[in-house]
């Protein structure tokens, strides 16, 4: 659940990017921090093991838009994709507001692609959440790659749920959909707090957010580097 | 899960005179109070140069995360404090509730036992303030609603 201070006029969400093992869950965070303008990102602190393979979670701080004089913050996490570490995504998952489910593109990965979506579904389910209760979208990574599987099999495998949620075709290593991806989750966030704080407001329920459209604005605009 | 507060004028100066006051008896450096998602919810105190406190609390969280998954291993609900000692600082992590952690930073000009202490003491205190501030109503006016967010992001 977002925090929310009013004396430093701030509200804090979390993100985690999830998917199985080397779907580029690091590298999207990695190509943001990169990206992103000294003064709107903390410090990239990843715990990996020796070969560099993520073993708790990757970190990276932002400060997105002021709305209305609050600061917005984003924290994002990523969680170690092997199989074995499943007990540490958990854990990160604590607290999480929102969520990025990063799929490798690759024929040869479309099984590991579904267990890890069922892992998030079953992970949520141990702390009492679902991706009913949550703002998620799809990223469809590694779209460089010559052995992917075309779009609509992707959806037809993951975004098969009672809502379609977003999803976005990515090559995290060059950057294609990163931001897109980011400024959607993070548009995504803000409008279900906006409707949740709205109606705890007692004022008039807001109608449903419509879909967010792949904008290089928000986030984007106001953090990337000029 | 309880819901973590919003944190007013009012929780937020309880909660800095509780770490104040704390700071002073234990003469330890800086202390914070994190949710077990990793964000801050309080600082105050000397913080050493260069350290990013959002990247402290992030790992302190998953430190702390990681340690109670340990005590559930070998049969413990959860241990209740965490302690770290380096050459120059310790880090004393107690459990405010199920929720909130206390994160001390002391180096030698004062010792663990004492801050142990004060910390048993200053955690009832802050857990009274956030049981407080998760009771407390929303506010009336919501702080922005989805036309703005719309705004925010021009298509």
């Amino acid at each position: 659940m977002a925090i929310v201070n009013y004396v430093n006029k701030e509200i804090q969400f979390k993100v985690v990017y999830y998917g199985p093992a080397l779907c580029g869950k690091t590298t999207n965070l990695t190509y943001i921090h990169g990206q992103v303008a000294e003064a709107h990102k903390g410090e990239l602190v990843s715990l990996a093991t020796a070969a560099d393979r993520t073993l708790f979670f990757d970190f990276l701080p932002l400060n997105a838009v002021v709305i209305k004089g609050f600061k917005t913050k984003f924290q994002l996490y990523t969680v170690p994709g092997q199989v074995m570490y499943n007990a540490t995504r958990q854990l990160v998952l604590r607290s999480v507001d929102g969520i990025v489910f990063v799929a490798d593109s690759q024929w040869d990965k479309m099984e590991e692609n579904v267990e890890s979506f069922k892992n998030l579904q079953d992970n949520l389910a141990e702390q009492g959440s679902s991706l009913d209760q949550l703002p998620y979208l799809l990223q469809y990574n590694k779209r460089d790659l010559p052995n992917v599987a075309p779009l609509h099999y992707l959806e037809y495998l993951l975004n098969n749920r009672r809502v379609r949620v977003p999803s976005f075709e990515a090559a995290a290593t060059t950057g294609q959909g990163v931001f897109a991806s980011l400024n959607a989750i993070s548009r995504m966030l803000l409008q279900k707090f906006a409707r949740e704080h709205d109606t705890m407001a007692g004022n008039r329920q807001q109608p449903a957010a419509p879909p967010a459209r792949i904008v290089l604005s928000g986030i984007a605009a106001a953090t990337l580097r000029r | 899960m309880q819901a973590i507060p919003i944190i007013t004028f009012e929780a937020a100066n309880q909660l800095l005179n509780a770490l104040t006051d704390y700071l002073e008896k234990s003469e330890a450096s800086f202390a914070l109070v994190i949710d077990r998602g990793g964000s801050i919810l309080s600082q105050h105190g000397d913080i050493p140069a260069g350290s990013d406190m959002t990247i402290l609390a992030a790992l302190a969280a998953g430190s702390y995360a990681a340690t109670r998954e340990l005590a559930t291993r070998i049969g413990e609900a959860d241990f209740s404090t965490l302690h770290q000692e380096g050459q120059k600082m310790q880090l004393l992590m107690s459990a405010v509730d199920e929720d909130v952690v206390l994160v001390t930073g002391f180096g030698p000009q004062t010792a663990l036992g004492l801050v142990r202490f004060y910390a048993a003491r200053a955690v009832p205190q802050v857990a009274a303030i956030i049981q407080d501030a998760r009771a407390a109503q929303r506010p009336a006016v919501p702080i922005f609603t989805a036309a703005d967010v719309a705004a925010a992001f021009p298509r």
